[in-house]
Parts: C-alpha cells; structure tokens; sequence
C-alpha cells in the first residue's frame, strides 16, 4: 500500500496544454473571403495573358528594334503581304517605341516635377496653417478636382491653357533661359501649345489632388507632441516642417506619388490632346510636340484596324506591355526607396 | 485664521544657500482662452539652480501655466496674457521677444518621450544645429557629453546612428532630455515628464534633476505629490486657476496654511 502510494507521487505528471484549434469551419464568409481575395489576382493574369497572348506576334516581328529606333510605318497595304519570323505582315511595316517611351517617361516626370512641391505645399498649409472650417472645405476642393474627367482637362489645355502658355509665356522663358545644361531644354521654338511642356503641366494639374490629399492625411498623423517638441526647441516652423514633419511620413509621401506617377503614367485622353501626337520623333526641347505610348494607343487605334494582317493591333498591345512594364518599374523603385527611407527613421515599420 | 477667499498672491523667497539670482520673475500674470480665463493673479519669484514642483487638481492651470513661460501657447487659438513674465531681465510676453532664443534659454520636456525621426545622434543635435550653437568638428563631443549626462551613453554609444525609437521608454525620455540639454537651457520645464515611465526609468530621471539642479532651474508639473516631495525645493499649488499657495516643500506638505492645499496634500483630492 505504502509503496504504492511512493509509485503513485513518482511518476512523472504529464503537463496539460492546451492548443487551440487554428482551423475555423468552412463556411459563407471564408468562401466569400476566398474569392474576392483571389479575385483582383486573376484579373491581373487575365489582362497579361490576353496582352500577351495578342503581342506575342509583334514581339517576334519588332524584335529589339522596338525598344531603341523610332519609326511608326504600319506598311504599305497595297503590296502583298510577307512572311518573316512566321509573322505575316504589310510589307515595309516597321515600328520602334523609343520616342514613345521617352515620350511617356518624361511627361510624366515633367509633371511631377510641378505636382510634388505644389502638393505638399498644399496639403502642408491645409493641415498645419488653416482652420478647421477653411481645411474641410479646401479638402473638398480637392476631392472635386480629382473627380474632373480627363476629357476636359484635355479639353481646357487644348482651347485655354497651351495657346495662352505658348503665347504669353513660352517665349518669354525660351529666350531668356541660359544657354547651360539642363536649361537649354527651354530654349528654341515653342510651338503653337501642344507639346511635352504643356502636357507635362495638364497631367500635374490632375495628379495634384492625388498627392495632395493622401499628403494632407499623412501630416494630420504626425504626433502634436513631437512637432511641439522641435517648436520647444527653438525650431522655425520650416525647420519643423523639413526636419520633423516630413520625414515622419517620407515613406507614405513616395507612396503617394507613385499613386500620381502611375496616373500620370497611364493617362490616355488628356495627353492625346495636347500632345501634338507626332510619331517616330524625340523630342527635341521642352515644347516639342510628341507623344506617349498611352495616347499613341488610343490615337492610332482606328488607323490601326485597317492593317488586314493584324500586325498594326498586335504592335499597340506590344505597347501596352511596354506601358505596364513601366508602370511596374516605377512601383518597385518606390518600394526600394521607401525600404531604404524607413529603416532609418519611422517609428512605425515599414511600408507605405 | 487666515482668510479663505482666493489669497494668490504669494511669493517664493526662500533662497537656497549660495545662490540668489532671480532667473523668473512672474508678476500678475492672467492667461486666458478666448473668453475663458485660466489662470489669474500668479505671482512668483524663481531663483537659479532650484527645483519647483508644480502640484494641483487637474483643470487648476498648471501646464497652462508652464507653456506660458516658453509662449507655447501661442499657437493656441484665442491665447491672451496679461501681466508680466520676466527672464533675465527681459520681458517674455512681448512681441519682441526672439521666440526662438528665448525656447533655447527655457527648454521643455513633454509627458511622453517625443523622439524625431532622425538617428538618435542627430536628435541630440537638433537644437544645436538649428540655432547653429557648434561647429561641425564639435558635434560628436556634444553628443558623447550630453548623453553621458543623462547617463544614456553606455546603451547607445554603439548605436548612435539608429533610430531613437527602437530605445525603450525610458530610453526615449532620457534622449529627449539630453536633447534639451544640449542647446544649454538656463530653464527647463517638465510637463509631467515621468507620467508614462516605468518606476526605475522614474528613479533615474528624478535622480538627473537633482544632479543637473546646480546649474539649471526646473520647473515640473506634477500629479505625483511623492515626486513633488522628493525632488523639489520649492512647491506651488494651483487650485482653480490661482496660485493657491506657494513655499519650501517641506512647509507646503508639513505645515499647509490653505484648506485646499491641505486637503490635495494629504490625498483627499484629485
């Protein structure tokens, strides 16, 4: 008995642990979870595969060509159509989108360039200067502006805003503008108002309210009392501002402009209207008419379904990869910058 | 008996030993919100190289009080002040007044540790590059002496370039405190510094302020009436607005002449 009950306390207690389950039940909402998670994935493959799909024979007939000579010759349709790479095509067709992609690259950089500072002094002043009834309705302001369609931005730089900068301004700027690099872009002719100036100013025009209001929410979540402090230090309100305020949210602000970068990147019927739309030419200053891959898609379009070989359609999808593929590019160079700004400071992790 | 309507105006005029410069001199002092009045009728002599508590209910003007004197509350909509503050001689509540160098001569620590978003050697620069108070070849001696001031150096000193907010707490304030330091303060406020602290990093700041009491005043709020016991020389207490009254810590604690302070000093209130 007694050496029964010595057994008894010896043996070794087995811990109760407790492990909860980590699988719920299958049901509606994890279906429906599911799905619409997987939902804008599938959409994305789609749209690449088909793009893909319908560029594949433009990609073996163009070659590399594509991407380093600026030709735009859909051919000669009254000649019998030939076989090269296995690709049927018009005879004499060449296409080459370097011009296109300088084109659409620079507009676009050209456009940030005015929108970044604009924005950030906008929603600066918005958030940190004015009072509560003044901010609410500025911030509706805004939030109207990006709701204008593209069409009429197009519209008004067309009618109002590229014949007044082309004559009012343009020459001004180009005859004065120092013969010195960089600089020496401004100079020259200035053309009639359609060009990569004027189109560079329309597309800051629509991204603004995009970096404007995403920047005017991140400022409203820097901590009073960490502003305070550089105030109590004896900070000026733009030392505050450069050292404190916009390092805090740097990450989000490059997040922000890639949002207005990838917009102005993609934008289509603004940029085709004040462009000049002119094909295979680089241009040669900042008023130069030109054209973006965007726009060359759209304007090209009609032109391009008479080509009874297909080539003319398959190069426009071409494009559009072309298109995306820089949109990608922009998006990984912003997160690559916002990795290398926000190890060093944020106090919240990483990302946008 | 003394009278117990509002009798505000008191003055501190015990001297410690060795010491006499008048570094503050508040005169009447009424500070308002548009048409709420704050605080009204302080009067009130700070001498160099003291510790004052600022005690008092919540509500009782204390902070609002202490922000007068570093005019932080000037941003605040509908501000106004009357009456006098004087610093060395200079009257703060003018538009004269460099604002900037009047918050490097009286500094503030906040309630809860307020890092920049910049390495933690730049944050203990920051005053000192903005008011441009070294050269260059200076900087890293500024950093290594006010950090070891604040008793921070051994813990960062192999990280001096990472971000401050990987420090803990406690960590976080010290910094902040070597960052006041390093533009060398006449004055500095604390705006209950210690309130978001665990009890050691408490101890070790507490102690900073005793240590760093002979060449610099601080003037500290405080919800903490054990901390005002411990670490200041002189206490004032804020009831509705007014200085209600004012003395050696000790008297204020031991021996209180106002109704009020006796019964908030003995924990009956607030």
């Amino acid at each position: 008995m007694a050496s029964d009950l010595a057994r008894k306390t010896e043996e070794p207690q087995a811990p109760r642990i407790f492990r909860p389950t980590t699988k719920s039940p299958l049901g509606p909402v994890k279906i429906a979870s599911a799905v619409s998670s997987v939902a804008p994935l599938l959409a994305l493959l789609a749209i690449l595969g088909i793009l893909v799909h319908q560029a594949l024979p433009a990609v073996k007939y163009n070659g590399i060509g594509f991407f380093v000579h600026n030709v735009w010759h859909p051919g000669n349709f009254y000649l019998q159509p030939v076989t090269t790479n296995g690709v049927l095509h018009p005879a004499q067709a060449d296409y080459g989108a370097w011009a296109i992609i300088v084109g659409t690259v620079l507009s676009s950089l050209i456009a940030l360039v005015i929108a970044l500072p604009a924005s950030l002094g906008a929603a600066l002043v918005v958030s940190k200067l004015l009072g509560p009834r003044v901010r609410n309705a500025l911030g509706v302001f805004l939030e109207l502006l990006a709701g204008i369609p593209s069409v009429v931005f197009g519209l008004w730089g067309t009618l109002t805003i590229g014949p007044l900068l082309s004559r009012d301004i343009y020459p001004i700027v180009a005859k004065h503008m120092p013969d010195v690099i960089i600089l020496r872009w401004f100079r020259g002719s200035t053309g009639a108002g359609e060009g990569l100036l004027t189109s560079g100013i329309i597309l800051a025009a629509m991204i603004i309210p995009i970096i404007a209001s995403t920047s005017r929410d991140l400022f409203a979540q820097v901590p009073k009392l960490t502003e305070e402090g550089a105030e109590a230090l004896g900070m000026t309100r733009m030392e505050v501002t450069t050292k404190v305020t916009l390092p805090w949210v740097s990450a989000g602000i490059i997040g922000a402009t890639v949002l207005g970068l990838a917009r102005a990147l993609g934008e289509t019927m603004a940029v085709a209207m004040v462009s000049g739309s002119v094909l295979g030419t680089l241009p040669t200053n900042i008023y130069s008419t030109f054209n973006t891959i965007a726009a060359t898609i759209v304007t090209t379009l009609d032109s391009a379904l008479i080509d009874g070989t297909g080539l003319a359609v398959r190069t426009l999808a071409e494009a559009a990869l072309v298109l995306m593929l820089v949109t990608l590019l922009a998006n990984v160079g912003a997160r690559l910058l916002v990795r290398k700004v926000s190890t060093t400071a944020l106090p919240v992790g990483r990302g946008v | 008996m003394q009278d117990l309507a509002p009798r505000p105006v008191e003055e501190i005029s015990a001297t410690p030993p060795g010491s006499s410069r008048t570094v503050i001199k508040v005169s009447d002092l009424t500070v308002g919100f548009g048409r709420t009045t704050i605080i009204s009728g302080v009067n009130l002599t700070l001498i160099q190289g003291s510790i004052v508590a600022l005690i008092g209910p919540t509500g009782s003007g204390k902070t609002t009080f202490l922000r007068s004197l570093n005019r932080m509350n000037d941003k605040v909509r509908g501000y106004f002040a009357g009456g006098s503050i004087v610093l060395d001689e200079q009257e703060v509540l003018s538009d004269h007044v460099d604002l900037l160098e009047l918050r490097r001569r009286v500094g503030m620590l906040f309630q809860r540790p307020n890092p920049f978003p910049m390495s933690i050697r730049d944050n203990v620069l920051a005053g000192v590059k903005a008011h441009g108070l070294a050269k260059k070849s200076e900087h890293d001696r500024i950093v290594r002496d006010n950090l070891e001031r604040v008793g921070l150096w051994n813990a960062v000193s192999g990280r001096l370039h990472d971000s401050p907010f990987r420090l803990s707490g406690g960590q976080q304030q010290l910094l902040c405190l070597a960052r006041s330091l390093a533009v060398q303060p006449e004055v500095l406020l604390l705006d209950e510094p210690t309130s978001a602290l665990d009890p050691i990093s408490v101890e070790s700041v507490e102690k900073l302020l005793a240590d760093l009491a002979a060449e610099i005043t601080f003037i500290v709020v405080t919800h903490s009436l054990a901390q005002a016991r411990r670490i200041s020389d002189h206490t004032m207490f804020f009831f509705d607005g007014h200085l209600k009254e004012s003395g050696p810590t000790a008297q204020i604690f031991e021996d209180p002449q106002q109704p009020e302070t006796q019964y908030y000093v003995s924990g009956r209130m607030g």
